[in-house]
């Protein structure tokens, strides 16, 4: 959650069938305020792009002072000339996918539908909770170990209901 | 996932004690004027940190990290000792609760039929 807070409404909830209806995001749903775009442009976004300038050109300008060391008979130097661009490369690369998979997200789409990246999915979407109610009171058929576990799958369901949702997950 | 979780662990580890090994083995060599052990490991934990790098990255899109967790995990490849402290942040903080919410779509056993 970290991302683009006054966007918040337009999050994931879409994404893939929310049906904890006891979540705050559910509740709190409202329709996207502008063009999905528009989150580049807020204020922690902003400061973002500026890191990720500042570190493209910050990495080359490192590569070409590690290239002027190099050829002036530093060896050595010669491994950090490559590494530097490569590192510059990366910032590019893993700037354009952040972007881009917000992009789906903001729009509600599944990130890559592969099923691992379903399985990975947070807290609260895409999966059916079972009510405690339900699995905690056993039934009177039911054989003693297996509602014990039962009621332990419950609780340690309750325990981590949420964990993380506000502090940096989706 | 856990595959995912497993990788970028090992690579934290190895680039860790690499990095304490640099900085507190291979400096204080170089300062006593044997540069050599600095400069092969300096290498070393270059190759090390662009595979960990990788590793964290992948790890961070599919737990769907923010910005600023995924940046400081990347960057903790170069501090020395922050690779143990953020690796152990990253797994309480993120990983857990997304490994637990995994196994949280397994359903209750269902009774046996008697």
């Amino acid at each position: 959650m970290e991302n683009a807070a006054p966007l918040e409404g337009a999050g994931p909830a879409g994404g893939a069938g929310l049906t904890d209806g006891a979540s705050p995001a559910a509740a709190a749903v409202t329709a996207p305020s502008g063009p999905v775009w528009r989150f580049l442009f807020a204020p922690r976004w902003l400061g973002w792009h500026l890191f990720m300038v500042v570190s493209f050109w910050g990495m080359l300008w490192l590569g070409d002072w590690q290239f002027h060391r190099a050829m002036s008979g530093n060896a050595l130097s010669w491994a950090y000339t490559f590494e530097w661009p490569l590192f510059a490369g990366f910032a590019v690369v893993f700037w354009a996918k952040t972007i881009r998979d917000e992009f789906r997200i903001k729009r509600g789409e599944t990130l890559t539908g592969s099923s691992e990246e379903a399985e990975s999915l947070p807290f609260g979407v895409g999966t059916i909770h079972v009510p405690a109610a339900q699995s905690a009171v056993p039934a009177d058929d039911e054989d003693p170990e297996l509602s014990a576990y039962n009621a332990y799958l419950t609780r340690l369901n309750a325990e981590v209901k949420n964990h993380g949702r506000w502090h940096g997950l989706r | 996932m856990e595959a995912a979780v497993l990788r970028y662990r090992v690579m934290a580890y190895i680039t860790g004690v690499v990095l304490v090994f640099l900085c507190f083995v291979g400096i204080p060599l170089q300062v006593a004027g044997h540069p050599a052990v600095a400069n092969n490991v300096g290498v070393v934990h270059g190759i090390l940190y662009i595979i960990y790098l990788v590793f964290a990255w992948i790890l961070s899109r599919k737990l769907r990290l923010a910005n600023k967790p995924t940046v400081i995990m990347l960057l903790a490849g170069t501090v020395p000792i922050m690779t143990f402290i953020v690796e152990r942040w990253i797994t309480r903080r993120f990983i857990a609760p997304a490994l637990a919410s995994q196994a949280e779509t397994a359903e209750p056993v269902s009774p046996r039929a008697s």
